[in-house]
């Protein structure tokens, strides 16, 4: 026999902590929660603490409308954090990541797609002279190579025709001297699903696309699919976490993201300078859009575009 | 992200309280939650976001309490304290309990111990909670997260929450003595079979003792008899030694001191050399209130594996019910949590 008699005996708020409690949890946090009444003005949820709240609990519960996209019992669920290969002086210490869930039955193709990195969106090109002609070619489309490494094998993408396998110089170079790696290996991305890995986790992998651009997978947890997350699984891989990063503003406006970045510009004050579109064509160009002074100007994507 | 200050001091005073009644019923652990008030763990005007992160480390913390190497009333004492948060906690919808999956045979061969020993409100609350969904089955028992703080903050938890580590019963266990019985038989049979009196084996072969089995486990419950004494012992030692702190006198019975008192006292005093030291200083105390070669045994840390053997002695020797009691209750946990004398006894009974 089991009594239910567990809870409170009245109905208290939980906002309030009682006067004469015993535990110590509970007298160390009304400390906490005094002193922050006296030194803060005003308590409440900000605008970064809403998003990432928001982020982490959109998706919980949902479920498909279409059955088939319902996942099944016994589903891993694998949780990456994603790094962001940025290299302010700031992020010495913790760098900021993105956290994704992604189910074991998924394509590491799928994980790819989802990976949204700022250097998939540069534009290659100098446009001073003609700045209405910015190709919409972004280099996402241009260089389509990517590639995970996990545990010593390469996944290369080999969807598109224009894809390379980047790891072949790594491959070769391992295996020019003997350099103390093992076997290293190389294959398709597409045809292999998270489980069919094996992984270490809390050990960093490597996801590298655009040539250069490189971020560190980390593996934090595996466990069961459960009743409550999202069992949706048009919404795999999905995002749960993501570090906010701030935007850079023109510099004449200072209210609208920075489009344009310009070099050696004579116009400016600084150097490199950011414009919006609008400030930059009325500052650089004249009413016929004749190019004004000197200055070499590139599209530019602010890192924060994903906020 | 550091733990939540002040909890663990806390689950261990309740677990502490539990393991001083000394009983696995539930309606006991109620009366003990319901007097602290624990639900209210989570009051305190916390936001969504870090409330969530709260409860996860609080069902974490519980959680600990719940694998082996603790001694079972603990781990029953777990099993109630991760319904009451996982019951009581303010977020919707639920952060749930993570177990590992190396962890799990252990936790349904604790289940099952629970059932062939009657416990079957415990049984029932673990079932209660599988039912309510209550479980992450996980790879790793912590979920991952990157500090930059620079020592790494060992958990120290409390050495009277572990069971004794009992070497020589994981090696000698029920199942050994029987075989070993079984095999000892088979060989006398062979014996008699090969030998030219049918009934009794050859003098010639007689190579080993014949009660080798019985003597065995008779060594082995002595081991345990002498561990739990020991056990005993050092807790009355560091009871006595808080009350001879507090108090100029006092008698060395006077153990029911305020519980509070000691839960203090063990969390500051963790481990065994930090005791031992303080009744080195307070040796001559020690003498006044005890018997004297207790007193000294309690001095000497290095050559306490000699002496030890002494102990149980002292205790013997003092004349009081109370000591006697907590023998006889020793007597009956070691008959309770491990089972094992009182099998092998009926087994091997001639």
């Amino acid at each position: 026999s089991v009594d239910m008699l567990m809870s409170s005996d009245k109905e208290k708020d939980p906002d309030v902590i009682p006067e004469d409690s015993s535990l110590l949890t509970l007298r160390i946090r009304k400390k906490a929660l005094e002193r922050r009444e006296e030194t803060i003005i005003v308590d409440r949820a900000c605008r970064q603490e809403t998003l990432a709240y928001e982020m982490e609990s959109h998706a919980i519960g949902k479920r498909p409308d279409n059955p088939t996209d319902l996942v099944e019992e016994g589903e891993l669920l694998l949780t990456l954090n994603i790094f962001y290969p940025v290299i302010f002086q700031k992020h010495k210490d913790h760098k900021p990541y993105q956290t994704v869930l992604v189910l074991g039955s998924q394509k590491l193709t799928e994980l790819r797609d989802s990976i949204s990195c700022v250097s998939d969106l540069q534009i290659g090109g100098e446009f001073s002279s003609q700045p209405d002609q910015a190709p919409e070619h972004i280099s996402k489309d241009l260089y389509k190579s990517a590639f995970f490494y996990f545990e010593g094998i390469f996944y290369n993408d080999r969807r598109y025709p224009e894809c390379r396998d980047l790891s072949r110089t790594i491959i070769e170079w391992s295996e020019s001297h003997d350099r103390g790696y093992g076997n290293l290996q190389s294959v398709k991305m597409e045809d292999y699903t998270f489980s069919d890995l094996s992984l270490k986790i809390g050990f960093p992998y490597l996801f590298c696309h655009q040539g250069n651009c490189e971020h560190i997978i980390i593996i934090t947890d595996i466990r069961l699919i459960h009743h409550d997350d999202c069992l949706d699984r048009n919404l795999y891989p999905l995002l749960i976490k993501k570090h906010w990063l701030c935007t850079r503003k023109c510099f004449v406006c200072k209210m609208y993201t920075a489009r344009w970045v310009t070099n050696k510009d004579s116009l400016a004050p600084e150097d490199p300078c950011f414009f919006c579109d609008v400030c930059f064509r009325m500052l650089h160009y004249d009413v016929e859009g004749n190019k004004l002074g000197e200055f070499v100007a590139y599209p530019y994507v602010d890192p924060g575009i994903f906020n | 992200m550091s733990s939540v200050p002040g909890l663990q001091a806390d689950c261990e005073e309740l677990l502490g309280a539990f393991q001083e009644a000394d009983t696995v019923r539930f309606e006991r652990f109620a009366e003990l939650w319901r007097e602290r008030r624990f639900h209210t763990i989570f009051y305190g005007r916390i936001r969504a976001l870090e409330r969530n992160k709260l409860t996860k480390k609080t069902l974490e913390l519980a959680q600990q309490y719940f694998l082996p190497p603790y001694a079972f009333q603990i781990r029953v004492g777990a099993l109630y304290l991760l319904y009451g948060l996982y019951s009581t906690q303010l977020c919707q919808p639920k952060q749930k309990i993570r177990i590992a999956l190396k962890d799990w045979p252990e936790i349904q061969r604790f289940q099952q111990d629970l059932i062939d020993s009657q416990h079957y409100d415990a049984a029932y609350i673990f079932r209660t909670l599988r039912l309510a969904r209550a479980f992450h089955f996980t790879a790793m028992p912590k979920l991952l997260n990157y500090r930059t703080k620079k020592k790494i903050q060992e958990n120290e938890f409390k050495e009277e929450f572990k069971d004794p580590s009992n070497r020589v019963n994981t090696l000698i266990t029920n199942d050994v003595l029987e075989e070993l019985m079984n095999i000892h038989d088979h060989y006398q049979k062979m014996k008699c079979v090969i030998s030219a009196d049918k009934s009794q084996p050859d003098k010639a072969l007689s190579l080993i003792k014949d009660e080798f089995v019985v003597t065995l486990k008779d060594i082995t419950l002595e081991h345990q008899e002498w561990q739990q004494n020991r056990m005993k012992l050092f807790l009355n030692a560091k009871e006595t030694d808080e009350i001879s702190n507090k108090k100029e006198e006092g008698t060395l019975l006077e153990s029911e001191g305020s519980e509070r008192a000691n839960a203090l006292a063990r969390i500051k005093y963790r481990s065994y050399s930090a005791v031992v030291e303080a009744s080195k200083s307070r040796r001559h105390r020690q003498v006044k209130l005890e018997s004297s070669d207790s007193g000294s045994n309690y001095g000497r840390s290095p050559n306490r594996s000699k002496k030890n053997s002494r102990r149980p002695q002292p205790a013997r020797r003092r004349d009081s019910l109370e000591i006697e009691g907590e023998m006889q209750v020793a007597k009956e946990t070691v008959t309770r949590h491990i089972g094992m004398p009182i099998i092998t006894e009926e087994n091997s009974d001639e």
